[in-house]
This record gives C-alpha cells, sequence and structure tokens, in this order.
C-alpha cells in the first residue's frame, strides 16, 4: 500500500501502467457556491473571488501536473465534466477558459461530451453562449423547483422565473443537450410542485431530467427544523408514490429511465455520469474528487486547505486510495450496476434462482435476457436489495 | 483465645440500608484496614460489586476491638446481599453468627427485605440488634423507624440504636451493643470437629476454599478431615481467616469462622451446606445444613456468533465455580442456533452472570427473555419440568401445567394501598392478609406466580406507589393453571425463542403486545411479513411488518463510489448481527426484549 501511495503522489509509475492508452473521463470540481441551500452538506463554500482565484490557480497546476504525465503516455478525454458546488461562480468567459485548457492539456476525442453545471441564480444569457464557445456542449442546470415557494424553502439562490430564463438560455445556447435537477419529497405545503415542475420542464423540450429524493444532510438547517417539529417532511409512502408517478409520466411522455435517478430524450444519456455506473476509468481533479484507474481508486483532500498547500508543495493532493479486486469488484460491479436499466448480468448476483424470480413475482426485479435489472419499485429500494443479491 | 471474647454477627437489611458502609466504620475503628488502602464499600471487593454499589456475595472479615468494658474482642463480621435474589447468601451467614445487626434506614423505614430478613435471624434463633441507620440524613425519622422496629420485632423502641455509617456517629456505641448483647458462641473446643461450610470460592491454582464456622472441636493445618455429606477425605494444607483477605494461621477453635483449603479441585465435592469433621475422631452428627438454592428463572444465552459456543462453555464452567446457583444446559434453537438453558436466582442474578460472560470473557451474547421452569403432568400422570417454553409438549397429552409460586411480603404506606391490592389481582396474587405497622406501612401477604415477578411486577410496584413500595418473596411450590403455550410466527413460521406459556385468558392480550412490539423491534423487509401469536395452531393475534418503500440513496457527486461502498458496508455488517429466520431478518435485540414488558427499570 505505501509503495502505492507512493507511486500516485510521487510519480507516474501509475499512468504508466496504464500504457500507451490512457482515456479517461475528466471531472473538474468547483466547491464553491453562492450561498449554501438549506438541505445542504456536499463539500461546498462560500468564499470570496480572491479565495476562488487561488482555487482556480491550484486546479489548472493540478491539471498540468497529471497532463504532463498523462501526456507521455497518449492523450485522450472521452468526456469533461465540470461540476460543484457551483461552476457558474465563475463568469461564462471563466468557464470557457478553463474548459479549453483542460482540452489543450489532455486532448479530447472527437464530439466528447462537455458538461458544465449552472446555478440559475448565476449567469446571464451570453454567458451560456461564451461558456459554449470554449468547448461546452452540454448543460445541467440546478432547477430543483419551479416554484417560488418550494425554493424558498429550500433556501435556493434563485426564484422559478429566474431558473425558467436560465433554462431557456441554456436551451438556445448552442448547446446539444440541456437537462435539469428537480428535487422531490418535498416538505409539507409544497405538494405538487414536484410534478407540475416536471411538467413545465417536460413542455419546455427539456433533454435530460435528474430527480433526487430531498434527503436533508445530517446537521443542516432543515433537518434541524424537521428535527424540531418546525418543517414536516412526508412520511416514505408518500415519497415512493411521487416518484413512481415521476418514473410513470417521463416514460409515458418518451424519456427513456437509464439510471434510478435519470431521464432522457434518445440520444442524451449523460456519458460521463454512465461511465461510474459502468466502472469506468475517471480522473477526478479539484478538492474532494474522486478517481478511478482500473482496480486503483483514490481521491483528493477535502479540506481546501490541504488541497491547495498540497499543490503549492507541488505534489499531488491525493489523500487516499484502494485497490478494488475479487469479490469486492463484483460487490461493486452489482452496486453500481444495478442502478441503470442496464441491470447486470445474472452470473453477477450471488443469488439461487429461486430469490430472483421471488423478488421478481414480488415487482422488485425484472429478469430477462440473462439479464436481472431493477424496476421502478425495486428501485425506490434499490439500498437493501442489493444487499440482498449480494449477501443472502 | 478465650471464647467469651469472640463475637460472631451479620449485619442484614433491606437493600441500600447501608450495610457495607456500616461494615467500613467498623473496620476503621478496628484499625482493620490501613488507613491508606480504605474505600468506600470496602467490603465489596468484585469489580461489579464496586460499579453497581450493590452487595452481590457475603463478605466475611475477623476484627480486633477494645471495647468501652476495657476488653479486647474478636469479632467476626459478615456483610450480607440485601437483594431478594441472593437471600441465600443471608441465610447461610446467619449460620454461622450468634447476631444480627438489623439496620434500617431513617428515611426510607422499615422495607420488605427488612421484614424478610429479621424474620429468617429470628427463625434461625440469632440476637438481633436493630439500629436505624442514616440519621445524619435531614429527611431521617428516628422515632417514626424505630417504632416500626419495635412493632415489627415486638421490642421496646428503646433498645433500638441510631448510627450514620455515613459519619460514623454512634458506631462505636453500636459495637459495644453488640459485644454486649450478642452471646459468646457456645461449642466446646475439645469436642469432636464439627465445622459448618457456610460459603465457598474457587480459587485456580488452591482449588476450592471452604468458609467455615467452627462449631466444635478446632482444626488445624495438616489436619486429616472428612465432609459428611460427600464423604470426601483430604487433608488440610492450610487454615485462616478473613482480614478481609484470606490471612493463614495455625488453626480454628470453636467459636471461630475462617477457612480452609484442601487441595480439592472439584467444586462438586464440597458443598456449601456440608459439615467438616475429623478423619480420626468424627463427629456423630451432622450439624443441620441448608437446601441448595435452586434456579427458578431460566434463560436462553446464546453466542452472537457461532463459533463463540466452545468459549461460552467455557466461561460457563468457569463462572459456576464461584456461583453455585447458577445452573446450564446445552439447548439448540432453530432461531438461535448452539447455545445454553441458563438457570438463575432471579433478574438481578441473570442480569450479573450476562455482564461478567460479557465483561470478564469478551463474549457477545444474546440472552432470550426470561421465564420460570414449569412442572408439566402428562395424561399418564408422568411429571417433566420444562425450562424452556418451546419445549413444552401439544396440549394433548398435557394433563396439567403447574407454575412456581412465592410467599410475597409487600409494604406499602396506606395511601398506595388501594393500586397494588389492584396489582396483585392482576397479576394473579392470591390474597392473605394484611398489617398495619405503626400506622405508616401496610403489610401485604399474598401469593404470587413467579412468572409475573419476572414479567414486570416490580417495575407496576413501584410505578404504583411513587417507588415506596417494597417487595419480598420466597418460593413456596408450584400450583396449577389453566395455562397455554403461546407461539410467535414470523413470516409463517414459528420461531422456538418466542414462544411463552401464559395463562389462556390472557394469550390474546400478550399475543397482540409481543406481536406488536415485534413489528416495532423487525426492520422493515422487502415484502409485507405478517407476524402472529397462536395457541395450538389458532392466531389470537396479528400484525404487519410493512415493506421498506423507500430506501435509496440521494445523488452521487463527482463518481464518489466509497461513500456508498461505506454504506453498503454497514450494511452488511449490520446483517451480520442480525438472525435469519427464513427469508427474514430478526435483529438480536428482538430476541432480548420482544417478551419484556413494561420499561427498562431493573428490581433493585
Ligand atoms: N447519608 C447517608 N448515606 C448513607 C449512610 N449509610 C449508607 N449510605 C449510603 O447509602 C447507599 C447504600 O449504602 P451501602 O452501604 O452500599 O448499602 P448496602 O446495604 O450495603 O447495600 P446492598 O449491599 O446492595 O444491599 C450508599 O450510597 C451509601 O453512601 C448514612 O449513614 N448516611
Ligand atoms: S447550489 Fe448545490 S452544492 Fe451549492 S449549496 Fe446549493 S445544493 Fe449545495
Ligand atoms: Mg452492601
Amino acid at each position: 500500500m505505501s509503495a502505492l501511495a507512493y507511486d500516485i503522489k510521487s510519480s507516474t509509475a501509475v499512468v504508466r501502467a496504464w500504457g500507451g492508452n490512457v482515456k479517461v473521463r475528466l471531472y473538474l470540481h468547483w466547491p464553491f457556491c453562492r450561498s449554501r441551500c438549506a438541505y445542504c452538506d456536499f463539500n461546498t463554500r462560500v468564499a470570496s473571488v480572491g479565495y476562488q482565484e487561488a482555487y482556480r490557480t491550484a486546479l489548472l497546476a493540478e491539471m498540468g501536473m497529471w497532463a504532463s504525465m498523462l501526456g507521455r503516455a497518449g492523450k485522450t478525454i472521452r468526456s469533461l465534466y465540470l461540476g460543484g458546488g457551483t461552476p457558474s461562480c465563475m463568469s461564462g468567459d471563466e468557464t470557457a477558459a478553463l474548459l479549453s485548457t483542460a482540452a489543450e492539456r489532455f486532448g479530447l476525442e472527437d464530439g466528447a461530451e462537455v458538461t458544465v453545471e449552472v446555478n440559475p441564480a448565476t449567469w446571464a444569457e451570453d454567458d451560456y453562449a461564451r461558456a459554449v464557445f470554449g468547448g461546452a456542449n452540454r448543460f445541467s442546470v440546478g432547477v430543483q423547483s419551479l416554484h417560488d415557494g418550494t425554493l424558498r424553502v429550500l433556501s435556493r439562490p434563485h426564484g422559478a422565473e429566474e431558473a425558467m430564463e436560465a433554462l431557456r438560455a441554456a436551451l438556445d445556447s448552442g448547446a446539444r443537450s440541456v437537462g435539469a435537477d428537480l428535487l422531490y419529497g418535498l416538505p409539507a405545503g409544497c405538494e405538487g410542485t414536484f410534478l407540475d415542475s416536471l411538467e413545465k420542464l417536460m413542455g419546455l423540450g427539456i433533454h435530460h431530467l435528474s430527480v433526487y429524493a430531498l434527503s436533508p444532510g445530517a446537521k443542516t438547517p432543515l433537518a434541524r427544523m424537521a428535527a424540531r417539529g418546525e418543517v414536516a417532511l412526508p412520511e416514505d409512502e408518500a415519497v415512493a408514490e411521487e416518484y413512481l408517478a415521476a418514473v410513470e409520466i417521463l416514460v409515458r411522455r418518451g424519456y427513456e429511465h437509464y439510471e434510478i435517478s435519470n431521464f432522457c430524450r434518445p440520444g442524451h444519456r449523460c456519458r460521463h455520469n454512465l461511465a461510474y455506473w459502468r466502472r469506468e476509468d475517471y480522473l477526478g481533479l479539484g478538492a474532494g474528487a474522486h478517481s478511478k484507474l482500473g482496480g486503483l481508486r483514490f481521491w483528493n483532500e477535502r479540506s481546501l486547505l490541504r488541497y491547495l498547500r498540497t499543490i503549492g508543495e507541488g505534489r499531488l493532493p491525493v489523500s487516499g486510495w484502494e485497490v478494488v479486486t475479487g469479490e469486492e469488484a463484483r460487490e461493486e460491479m452489482v452496486m453500481l450496476g444495478m442502478r441503470t436499466s442496464r441491470g447486470v448480468s445474472e452470473r453477477t448476483v450471488s443469488h439461487s434462482s429461486g430469490r430472483l424470480r421471488e423478488l421478481a413475482r414480488g415487482g422488485l426485479l425484472d429478469i430477462s435476457g440473462g439479464r436481472v435489472k431493477l424496476t421502478p419499485r425495486g428501485m425506490l429500494v434499490s439500498n437493501l436489495l442489493i444487499a440482498d443479491l449480494l449477501w443472502s | 483465645m478465650d471464647k467469651s471474647r469472640i463475637r460472631n454477627f451479620c449485619i442484614i437489611a433491606h437493600i441500600d440500608h447501608g450495610k457495607s458502609t456500616l461494615a467500613d466504620r467498623f473496620l476503621e475503628i478496628t484499625d482493620t484496614v490501613p488507613r491508606q488502602k480504605m474505600a468506600e464499600q470496602y467490603l465489596d471487593r468484585m469489580e461489579l460489586e464496586r460499579e453497581r454499589g450493590i452487595t452481590i456475595k457475603a463478605q466475611a472479615v475477623r476484627m480486633q476491638y477494645m471495647a468501652t468494658d476495657g476488653e479486647e474482642y474478636r469479632l467476626n463480621l459478615i456483610d450480607t446481599p440485601g437483594h431478594v435474589d441472593f437471600s441465600y447468601e443471608v441465610s447461610r451467614s446467619l449460620a454461622a453468627c450468634e447476631g444480627a445487626i438489623l439496620l434500617v434506614d431513617a428515611s426510607q423505614g422499615v422495607e420488605a427485605q427488612t421484614v424478610g430478613n429479621a424474620y429468617l435471624a429470628v427463625e434461625s434463633g440469632l440476637e438481633i440488634v436493630p439500629v436505624v441507620n442514616k440519621i445524619d440524613l435531614p429527611a431521617s425519622d428516628f422515632e417514626g423507624t424505630a417504632m416500626e422496629i419495635s412493632d415489627l420485632l415486638g421490642i421496646d423502641p428503646g433498645e433500638v440504636l441510631a448510627v450514620s455509617a455515613k459519619t460514623g456517629e454512634g458506631a462505636r456505641e453500636l459495637l459495644d451493643a453488640v459485644v454486649r448483647r450478642v452471646p459468646p458462641p457456645s461449642g466446646e473446643a475439645d469436642m469432636p470437629l464439627r465445622a459448618l461450610v457456610f460459603d465457598s470460592s474457587y480459587d485456580s491454582y488452591r482449588g476450592v476454599v471452604a468458609f467455615v464456622r467452627v462449631v466444635e472441636g478446632e482444626v488445624k493445618r495438616g489436619m486429616k478431615v472428612r465432609f459428611m455429606a460427600t464423604g470426601v477425605t483430604a487433608s488440610v494444607d492450610e487454615v485462616g481467616y478473613f482480614s478481609p483477605d484470606m490471612i493463614s494461621c495455625p488453626g480454628l477453635e470453636a467459636g471461630e469462622v475462617g477457612y480452609i483449603i484442601t487441595g480439592v479441585k472439584d467444586v462438586t465435592r464440597i458443598k456449601v451446606g456440608d459439615t467438616v469433621t475429623g478423619r480420626e475422631a468424627p463427629a456423630a452428627e451432622p450439624l443441620p445444613g441448608y437446601r441448595e438454592p435452586k434456579p427458578m428463572v431460566f434463560a436462553g444465552v446464546y453466542p452472537v456468533d457461532s463459533d463463540d459456543f466452545t468459549d461460552l462453555n467455557d466461561a460457563l464452567e468457569k463462572l459456576k465455580l464461584n456461583d453455585a446457583a447458577l445452573s446450564f444446559t446445552r439447548e439448540n434453537s432453530k432461531a438461535l442456533g448452539f447455545g445454553f438453558r441458563c438457570g438463575f436466582l432471579g433478574l438481578l442474578h441473570l442480569e450479573i452472570v450476562q455482564e461478567r460472560l460479557e465483561r470478564e470473557y469478551g463474549l457477545d451474547l444474546v440472552v432470550t427473555s426470561p421465564n420460570v421452569v414449569y412442572e408439566v403432568v402428562d395424561r399418564g400422570g408422568g411429571v417433566t419440568y420444562i425450562r424452556n417454553p418451546s419445549d413444552m409438549p401439544d396440549m394433548g397429552v398435557v394433563k396439567e401445567i403447574r407454575e412456581p409460586y412465592v410467599q410475597a411480603t409487600i409494604l406499602v404506606p396506606p395511601d398506595y394501598m388501594g393500586g397494588i391490592l389492584e396489582l396483585v389481582k392482576e397479576r394473579r396474587g392470591i390474597y392473605q392478609d394484611m398489617t398495619y405497622l405503626s400506622g405508616r406501612r401496610v403489610e401485604i401477604r399474598c401469593r404470587l406466580p413467579l412468572a409475573e415477578i419476572v414479567v414486570d411486577f416490580y417495575d407496576q410496584l413501584k410505578s404504583r406507589s411513587r417507588g415506596y413500595a417494597s417487595l419480598d418473596y420466597e418460593h413456596v411450590g408450584f400450583l396449577a393453571g389453566n395455562l397455554v403455550r403461546l407461539d410467535i410466527l414470523i413470516n409463517g413460521e414459528p420461531v422456538d425463542a418466542f414462544s411463552i406459556i401464559v395463562e389462556r385468558s390472557r394469550a390474546h392480550e400478550y399475543g397482540s403486545r409481543i406481536t406488536k412490539k415485534l413489528r416495532e423491534l423487525i426492520p422493515r423487509q422487502l415484502f409485507d411479513v405478517p407476524v402472529q401469536a397462536a395457541v395450538g395452531g389458532k392466531v389470537v393475534a396479528r400484525e404487519t411488518i410493512k415493506a421498506r418503500r423507500k430506501d435509496v440513496l440521494a445523488k452521487c457527486y463527482g463518481g464518489d463510489v466509497t461513500r456508498k461502498k461505506k454504506l453498503l458496508q454497514k450494511q452488511k455488517e449490520g446483517k451480520k448481527r442480525m438472525k435469519m429466520v427464513g427469508r427474514v431478518e430478526i435483529p438480536q435485540e428482538a430476541f432480548i426484549s420482544a417478551l419484556r414488558a413494561g420499561g427498562e427499570e431493573k428490581p433493585r
């Protein structure tokens, strides 16, 4: 293990081990937001422009370190994803510059998907076009809801109209694909706003939709309010019904349900995110970013200060790693693969076919053509189900 | 030592009335324990005793005391436990003494074990020195308490002394009273040896240590002795007394209390209650012994990890060396695997054994809810004892099921009497009579099924009397009842570890309570799981554990798969701590608390 650590941190050995044919997906993390939302415990913070500048410099330096290693081994990025936090805290131009630098240093596969996450509270209309000019061809807009009341409860930094404008701007920017995130399982008082927002998004002709159940992070203001009874979160039953309703509507309207939380019009799957579920290789840069190269998973310093310091010292900010082989790889395969519409092969799960049929009869699994996948109801209990598939 | 200068006495009281603290003062006054070594409740030597602040095992100590009459006396003190589970320790100690200090907390007054232990002492013919303790407390009521004691013993209130075991006030006067009132031992040193084994302990190097009270004759190092009941002969390797550590000495004479070590390693060969005599000049008759305490409360004890079965077996064997009242036999549960059905004197005893197994032997255990032993008469008239409800034969072949009853004494202030009588009735008690003790307290006597006490009688007693009622009891034998076996079925499969014996008319009530509790305790699964309670195949209560509807991770950020894996790993570990019954995962917790009623408070 320590030898491995040495390799990752100080030399190009790891990369060389991949031979001349390195193809990765590149993720860049931008850990800043305009303000913190009431339910969020992600690795992000609200910081001054100066701090963000310093981070940007460090991120570019980290890119440089990797680019020089990969450079010797060959160069191709299959997709690029700029996520956060809120990368659109940068202007359209700054974003474009960052994307172009990445593309230059690593080399981008032809037609590669280049996504930027955008918060509706940030960009003006022309920022989108500028980002596209820099190479972005896909936007993922953090809408969460198209109702002012709901957005207020979540303390999002934007209103419904702002979100609509952002979406229109993204759709008109020349990007190939525009996606939006929505939250369901909203607190009492927001009833109906999720499905209604969904309707509005489909009306706009949005290409991609991600729906996530609201689950306030521990110690977040929303979690505290819920604990004090100031906010009522819905029962599991109701949340489950809402999800099933959304699945039903989306599929009826021609959206593919290709992953537990993700839907798209044909041809608009997010290939970058799919790579995570398919255990393809990816390289994550920035504070707290995760990478996978073959059987090796590693991740960067989460602490911004330590991240900056390590880069300043000219070292890679890797803070942890693990080697995934054998049984653990199988577990990952099931855990990740079962999230997608492709499922996993029947052989990979350790079950007697009796149990599989039982789960299928119960409406939780779908078995066909030697593959096992989750039904929408199964997706709702995927944690339990995956544990069952792996270890019962 | 001149026998007239020996006093053997014990301290008896209701739990927590201050026996061990009073013993501390005696140890100080007599300089038995050096000042720098002194600690609170010094005689509570087991780690568990110190932690819980209660006495579990009686402890003897020899002290030299210069009385105010100018003479020096040798005092043998035995500190006894107050909890009813260990009342057999009190009976044994009494047999080694001529007198007893009866201690009563001035802020609590006479309580149930005060009465129980006082009667035991009177029956054993001991001189009783009544004392009111804790007179330093602002809430103390010396006069009232002294009146209660005088009512109880039929003595003049003027004979009752006052002490504060905490400050030491009155402690010297009390020792002088012991010297004056307790008679010296009577046996003669020149008679054939007769010594009563009143307790024992086990030392892994030296074998059994027999605690003895020499009644007649003397025992010396090197002497050949015979244990009259078991017939075992041995030579005495060591004789000594307690200080309270074991201090060896050349011999013990009639009237003295101490120990002998004979090199016998097999605990079953030296029985508490046996009489030691000389092999050369044996006594004709053994001393009256006492009945061995019989375990009445049983519970299944299983290792969480089935690989620990052998370790558990070893640990139980070792514990038994120092705890004759503990019993265990192998059993096999469909739900829990291989384990033991262990017998205990009561709930506190169970709790202590469990804690020792877990702590001293590092075992992870599932202990099922306790039940009592049942006497089952079959159609042919044969009698069997059932220690595990799931062993209860089919009702078809059973003629009668009898359950153990106790003779209970409840002391309660008159204000709460109504509620307590109600409780006794609810719990199938057979009311006998009632006496007023000096207007402050009513003594209720009744018979109760032990099974009720094992459930939550004690908690109810306390909660219906704001903590003022106290309970003492002794076993009185088996009585027939209209009892049935209640089975619990999970997902249609009976789970043996959940079976209990209940009165027929209450099967529904118990059934619905247990099924409700299980619904809370068993996590929701992928499918609905029915939980049923049934008597002889007929369902009397039913609940459904609804299937889990939502258990899905929120967004996964930037390929952070490790967080997901950690969560999954937790699930995997959680699964290990579950017992699979058919397709249903049941947490260990359920086996421990599903059958337990009421709150968590344990009888003390
Ligand atoms: N204020 C006051 N507290 C006392 C006195 N004597 C004992 N206590 C306290 O009462 C509690 C119980 O004392 P113990 O000496 O352990 O009682 P015990 O009778 O030996 O208890 P068991 O052996 O468990 O039956 C402890 O907290 C003592 O500190 C006293 O004279 N005054
Ligand atoms: S915008 Fe997103 S990352 Fe930022 S605080 Fe809100 S929810 Fe968290
Ligand atoms: Mg004590």
